[in-house]
């Protein structure tokens, strides 16, 4: 079975025959045609013949994941942030920014070509500014740098910003489990003022992949 | 030889009883004016309220531009909320040729919810609750369902998230407050059912929004939600991914 995470910037791909794990493929060189059996995602719809929600998947894929009982699962992606929060097994609470929260992810991985900065080599900055968005949020640093901030201080204290608004935005939780792309910052993840745990990039795919073995254990 | 026409006259919130049972008549024609009607464009109300306001009454102002009734009545008092006080004043001053007539409905002998409990489509039973407001006398008795989700607020601007719940959800908020003809009865609006997966919803920048989310706290199964204008894949997605972890 073919299973995938249409995201806005990468597409992640698992076949469940195939022993290779799961492939990364920039969307922009995605096949347009590439049909799967089972997809999420933003750009998913059009790509699958059977759809799951998001939150759905996230959900499903933390359940899998997580061995606790009650715990906040945050996906931080290109596009938008999301999370879900169980309490005693149950579905508590959760949240999809898709406006608000834009493109923080995205933005955080232009100025890092942009600056050609390496984020592993930045310390985490004591302050932050006021992001809600990456869009809006970027204004910040153009400023900070006129007032004579050097890009990379002014670049951390915008990351330290987006981890503050997605810890927020989760309800500050007193520890996160981490999904998407950002897993693989650590400034993005020294940044939340509580312990993360990192569950990398395929939380969606293993929600896929705990649909499937459900839709066939019914 | 004179032509009359019918008095046109809006409505906003619920007015009181003795006030709908004087519109009652062949001669009045009643336009709920918290309701999109026909296909006025919401933006026409920006002129006169802020862009982040409640949605239904940005929908009252487009609305009450657009028909021109000859008297409003808009309910200003605790069964409504803040917002409409001012909005009145609005009304006042952007349509002169309209009397507007403020009213503060507390009236306290409940007609009963049958609506808000038996099985139906959700999204035909708040059209039913909403249409009530516009009779004088009792919904017919219906049979109470088992309810398997909960539906907790008021009846939203966009209709279509009501789709996503099933026949068998339970409307408990002001919009019970609504059927119920008691639009001011907060221990009715604070009730709900601990039991069931339950959806607390409010209009975006609506004061109802502190309660909703505080009773979705409170809930050991709730989810707390707030929509604008209309609603969202993000907000349909929350409903969805809510109803289907919660096996429903």
């Amino acid at each position: 079975m073919l299973l995938a995470d249409f995201g806005t910037s990468y597409c992640k791909l698992l076949d469940t025959s195939a022993s290779d794990g799961p492939q990364l493929i920039a969307t922009r060189n995605l096949d347009h045609d590439l049909q799967v059996d089972r997809g999420t995602g933003h750009n998913g719809k059009r790509h699958c013949h059977h759809y799951v929600n998001e939150l759905t998947a996230l959900a499903r894929g933390g359940l899998s994941l997580i061995q606790e009982e009650s715990f906040t699962l945050l996906d931080c992606g290109s596009r938008d942030i999301k999370y879900v929060a169980y309490q005693g097994e149950k579905i508590k609470d959760m949240g999809w920014n898709a406006e608000c929260g834009a493109s923080m992810g995205f933005t955080i991985e232009l100025l890092e070509k942009y600056y050609d900065l390496d984020f592993a080599a930045i310390k985490v900055p004591a302050s932050s500014f006021s992001v809600t968005c990456g869009v809006l949020g970027m204004s910040h640093i153009f400023d900070a740098v006129v007032t004579g901030s050097s890009e990379e201080e002014a670049v951390a204290k915008f990351v330290k910003g987006i981890a503050i608004n997605a810890y927020n935005f989760a309800k500050r939780p007193e520890k996160v489990y981490l999904s998407g792309g950002l897993c693989d910052n650590p400034l993005f993840v020294g940044s939340f003022p509580c312990p993360v745990v990192l569950l990398g990039r395929f939380v969606l795919l293993e929600g896929l992949k705990a649909s499937s073995e459900q839709l066939n254990i019914q | 030889m004179m032509s009359s026409r019918k008095q046109r006259v809006g409505i906003v919130g619920v007015p009181p009883l003795s006030i709908m049972e004087m519109l009652s008549s062949p001669e009045v024609e009643i336009y709920d004016l918290d309701e999109p009607q026909g296909k006025t464009d919401i933006e026409t109300a920006s002129p006169f309220l802020p862009r982040v306001y409640c949605g239904i009454l940005r929908t009252v102002i487009a609305n009450s531009l657009t028909i021109r009734p000859d008297v409003i009545y808009i309910d200003t008092g605790p069964g409504k909320c803040d917002c409409a006080v001012h909005t009145a004043t609005v009304l006042e001053d952007t349509l002169p040729e309209t009397r507007i007539i403020r009213t503060r409905n507390q009236d306290s002998m409940g007609f009963g919810t049958p609506l808000c409990r038996t099985r139906m489509g959700l999204l035909e039973k708040m059209a039913a609750i909403t249409a009530s407001v516009q009779s004088t006398t009792p919904f017919q008795d219906l049979p109470p369902c088992e309810p398997k989700a909960g539906f907790w607020g008021v009846p939203p601007r966009d209709f279509s998230l009501l789709k996503l719940f099933p026949d068998t959800t339970h409307i408990y908020g002001w919009a019970r407050c609504m059927e119920n003809k008691t639009p001011d009865n907060l221990e009715l609006e604070l009730h709900y059912n601990p039991n069931i997966p339950t959806v607390f919803f409010a209009q975006s920048f609506c004061a109802k929004t502190a309660l909703a989310r505080h009773l979705a706290t409170k809930h050991p199964h709730g989810l707390y939600l707030d929509c604008d204008v209309t609603a969202g894949n993000s907000a349909k997605a929350k409903i969805q991914a809510f109803l289907e972890l919660s096996k429903i």
